[in-house]
């Protein structure tokens, strides 16, 4: 779908329930402007949208009851419980149309019908000229035939005219009669006109229309379809509105009798059409002006992007052209570029005024006969009670994407949920186990586990699917940065254009929430220390408007967002003269660490290095919060950066916080768990192939040599390993292969990650607990804290 | 095969669709003086309907098809007719 149209679907969706919402509430409160004005800007902006694209039923319904309400506004009227039903009916009856156009991205062919029907009961209030049927009036009373023909009439052939005349007027009947008017590159959507037409029930009379001017025989293209038909028939308008429902906008239908043929095999009617637009009532002229005045306005801010741009221009000369067919004229677009669609929506209004003015001096008979696809526009007099309003709505649903809102509770207490359904699944495991071993029933064990394996599989998949209901796109936390850099990029005198790229990578809630402020921290960061002042660029020989790029990929079950900046980049020397000075790390360091390891230098708590601490970033609580803040997350942060042409910060997160994949072992006899994540492998080493480098235990691994840390002893627990080998949980941790002495290696288990409570909350070796399946409680371990703690103790 | 193209006549059986389109356009264009016959044909595809008011063949046969008799041969038959009288 059009991104414009579905960007307009999902606004009407919200202004139609603040209309209803305003309705309900003024027929309480009928002396609240403020109320009044919130429910005619509601209508307005609807009808001031609707008229982007080729719904002018929609537009003229809006229109209807937009003027009813400027009434209410206005003082001239007061709002009664008849009109505010009418209203109701209203904006119901254009939620219909929009759940129809959600689906078919066209309106229901009824449209026309139902609208008028309502318009003439919005307007009646009002005095207006389409009062609504008389009471006496029956409801299967037929539309009157429209007073004027068309002129393509003509093509029938004036002989059979003047026949079918005498006939009609003898009999007092009408014919309906159609003009269809295939689109040249239809065959290539299967279409075939002929057959179509071939389907008219009781045609009375069918003449291919062929083009004034046929191409070249070199130049003819037999897949262009240049005729077009006009026929007659005796079927009902309702027959042929079926017949043709899927191209309604390539059809019209006049409804005509004796006097209309006469008039225009007498020439009457080309005195209309002569006047070069064929103006309905002075409703349709503001309308159409009011639609080419939005075309135009919209033209006069086009987006620079290409494809957005041509998406709007040909939405653009859509309703254009649709203006166009309803005043009778055709338009031709010499290129389907901006500028031709402006010039013929000037040229259109240009008409209209001159129509207008010719309109007042002669009053012509100008009842307008001929819409697409509905016998008659205003005059239409069908039993208001014989409104389906539910037409639309029963077959579409809702309007916009069907979404639901849920309150966010409502998805945790679901992941909760799972959780515990995760943790029960796993008891099904310890049961099997006690199956086998405590009352020696290998095959009722087995049994479990075969339960255990189904229920384990759909517990995943809700998982999954509850996850997928937490997921929400990265443009939520991209969103607050266009305006950070605008405000931030003034105030430091500095020109910036942001980037972004990868909106619509979906990420778990907590994860994008908790993203904001990091990105915040790196994007002011790259505004106040990367990006120089545009005349530093000029001399650099750059642009003097930077460059901040925000990006995000998925990477499987990872999301990565870059914060990338063109500007001075980061002076390793600097850095690291900086870093010396305020004692981070030892003259050695400073001697020796490389250039590449000295940006990191800048994640060490306590660093800044602008020179002078400004209010926009920068108060030593630098990157060591961002860096702190993401693994966190679960994350990791990497910076990359080049001396004058720029910095890349990169952070690294899990997809979703909610369930962490934990792996089991055992020391001296208590469970921990580590994320599986760190964990690069398990081994099992002979004892006496543990060695010892300083004071370090060690393995060698392949030719690497790993530090082994011996948990129970950290963690000051009496256990000493016993036999022959050593089982070791080799890890990833802050960059570098550790090994963990540990007692025996135990599963795999998805777990919710509790953070740690009470007493416990600020210990930092800890990163949360989790519910085993057998009731017990695992700690989670904080592998980075952990080393510390052990180094300490060494 | 509706469409069965000989030297000079071609004969147009059943439902003529889309796709023999082009093979009809392509004999009308290399054919002198084409003459078609629509005696069995039941429906012709529009776009072929546009060849025979484009080229204007000489229509040997009418079809037997109530449709394309009563609304398309007096059309077809009429351009032809025409043109002969103006040539």
């Amino acid at each position: 779908m059009n991104p414009l149209l579905a960007q307009f679907l999902a606004e009407a969706d919200d202004l139609l329930s603040q209309v209803d919402e305003g309705l309900l509430r003024l027929e309480r409160e009928p002396h609240d402007a403020d109320l009044v004005n919130e429910v005619f800007r509601a209508a307005h902006t609807i009808k001031g949208s609707s008229g982007l694209f080729d719904f002018p039923e929609l537009t003229r319904l809006t229109h209807a009851a937009e003027d009813l309400l400027d009434a209410v506004r206005g003082g001239r009227l007061e709002l009664d419980a008849t009109m505010t039903d009418d209203l109701l009916a209203a904006f119901d009856l254009m939620r219909g149309w929009l759940a129809h156009v959600t689906t078919t991205e066209r309106l229901p062919s009824s449209a026309n019908a139902d609208g008028a029907v309502l318009i003439g009961r919005l307007r009646a209030p009002l005095g207006g000229q389409d009062s609504p049927a008389p009471a006496g009036h029956g409801p299967q009373a037929a539309p009157a035939p429209a007073a004027t023909a068309p002129q393509w009439v003509g093509a029938l052939g004036e002989e059979w005219l003047e026949t079918t005349a005498s006939w009609l007027e003898a009999t007092s009947a009408s014919l309906r009669f159609v003009r269809y008017t295939p689109e040249e590159d239809c065959y290539f959507r299967g279409e075939d006109p002929l057959h179509l037409l071939r389907q008219v029930p009781a045609a009375e009379r069918f003449v291919p229309v062929t083009p004034a001017a046929w191409p070249q025989a070199a130049e003819y293209d037999e897949y262009a379809c240049l005729l077009s038909f006009v026929l007659a028939t005796r079927a009902a308008t309702g027959e042929l509105e079926y017949l043709f429902r899927y191209v309604p906008e390539q059809v019209e239908i006049a409804d005509l009798g004796a006097t209309a043929l006469t008039r225009l095999l007498a020439g009457e009617a080309a005195a209309v059409a002569e006047a070069g637009i064929r103006l309905g009532d002075a409703e349709q002229a503001q309308d159409a002006r009011a639609l080419l005045e939005a075309a135009l306005h919209v033209l006069s801010a086009l987006p620079q992007e290409a494809a957005a741009r041509a998406a709007r221009v040909s939405s653009v000369e859509r309703a254009v052209q649709s203006v166009a067919r309803a005043l009778g004229r055709d338009v031709e677009f010499p290129a389907h570029d901006a500028e031709s669609v402006e010039a013929a929506a000037r040229a259109l209004l240009a008409a209209l005024e001159t129509a207008v003015v010719a309109e007042e001096a002669v009053p012509a008979p100008a009842e307008e006969t001929v819409r697409s696809l509905a016998p008659a526009g205003p005059a239409e007099e069908t039993a208001p009670a014989a409104l389906h309003p539910a037409d639309g709505a029963a077959d579409g649903g809702k309007v916009g994407s069907r979404t639901l809102k849920v309150e966010q509770e409502k998805v945790d207490r679901l992941m909760e949920l799972v959780g515990e359904l995760n943790v029960a699944k796993n008891a099904l495991t310890f049961l099997a186990a006690s199956a086998e071993e405590e009352f020696g029933n290998r095959i009722l064990g087995r049994r479990i586990k075969d339960q255990y394996a189904g229920m384990h599989r759909i517990a995943e998949e809700l998982q999954a699917a509850v996850m997928d209901v937490r997921m929400l796109p990265l443009s939520v936390a991209f969103a607050r940065f266009p305006r950070l850099v605008r405000d931030l990029g003034r105030k430091l005198g500095k020109s910036v254009e942001l980037v972004t790229d990868g909106e619509d990578t979906m990420a778990d809630k907590d994860v994008i929430e908790a993203l904001g402020d990091p990105l915040v921290h790196l994007v002011r960061n790259s505004l106040d220390h990367g990006v120089e002042a545009p005349r530093v660029r000029v001399e650099a020989g750059k642009e003097a408007t930077a460059t901040i790029r925000l990006t995000a990929v998925s990477d499987g079950d990872a999301v990565v967002i870059e914060v990338a900046d063109d500007g001075a980049g980061v002076d390793p020397e600097r850095v690291k003269r900086k870093a010396y000075e305020k004692g981070l790390i030892t003259e050695e360091q400073l001697e020796t660490l490389p250039e590449a390891e000295a940006v990191n230098l800048l994640f060490l708590p306590g660093f800044s290095t602008a020179e002078t601490v400004s209010d926009v970033s920068g108060r030593g609580v630098g990157m060591d919060a961002v860096k702190a803040s993401v693994e966190r997350l679960g994350g990791t942060v990497t910076m990359r950066s080049e001396r004058g042409a720029g910095t890349v910060v990169r952070l690294r997160l899990p997809l979703s916080m909610a369930v962490t994949q934990v792996m089991v072992f055992s020391v001296a006899g208590q469970r921990f768990g580590v994320p599986v994540d760190a964990v690069v492998e398990t081994v099992r080493v002979p004892a006496g192939e543990i060695g010892r480098v300083l004071r370090q235990e060690v393995i060698q691994l392949r030719g690497e040599v790993v530090p082994v840390v011996d948990l129970a002893g950290t963690l000051r627990m009496p256990w000493s390993p016993a036999g022959a080998t050593r089982d070791v949980l080799v890890m990833w941790v802050g960059g570098q292969k550790v090994g963990l002495l540990v007692e025996r290696f135990h599963r795999e288990v998805d777990v919710i990650l509790k953070p740690m409570e009470g007493l416990l909350a600020d210990h930092p070796a800890f990163s949360g607990t989790a519910l085993l399946g057998d009731g017990l409680v695992l700690l989670v371990l904080n592998m980075k804290e952990v080393l510390g703690v052990a180094a300490h103790a060494a | 095969m509706p469409l069965t193209l000989r030297d000079n006549t071609a004969t147009i059986t059943g439902t003529l669709t889309v796709e023999e389109v082009e093979p009809l356009a392509g004999w009308l264009r290399s054919t002198d003086r084409p003459r078609v016959n629509l005696r069995g044909c039941t429906h012709l595809h529009t776009g072929a309907l546009q060849l025979l008011l484009f080229f204007r063949p000489t229509v040997v046969s009418r079809p037997l098809d109530p449709f394309l008799s009563t609304h398309i041969m007096p059309l077809l038959g009429k351009r032809n007719k025409e043109l002969e009288a103006s040539s």
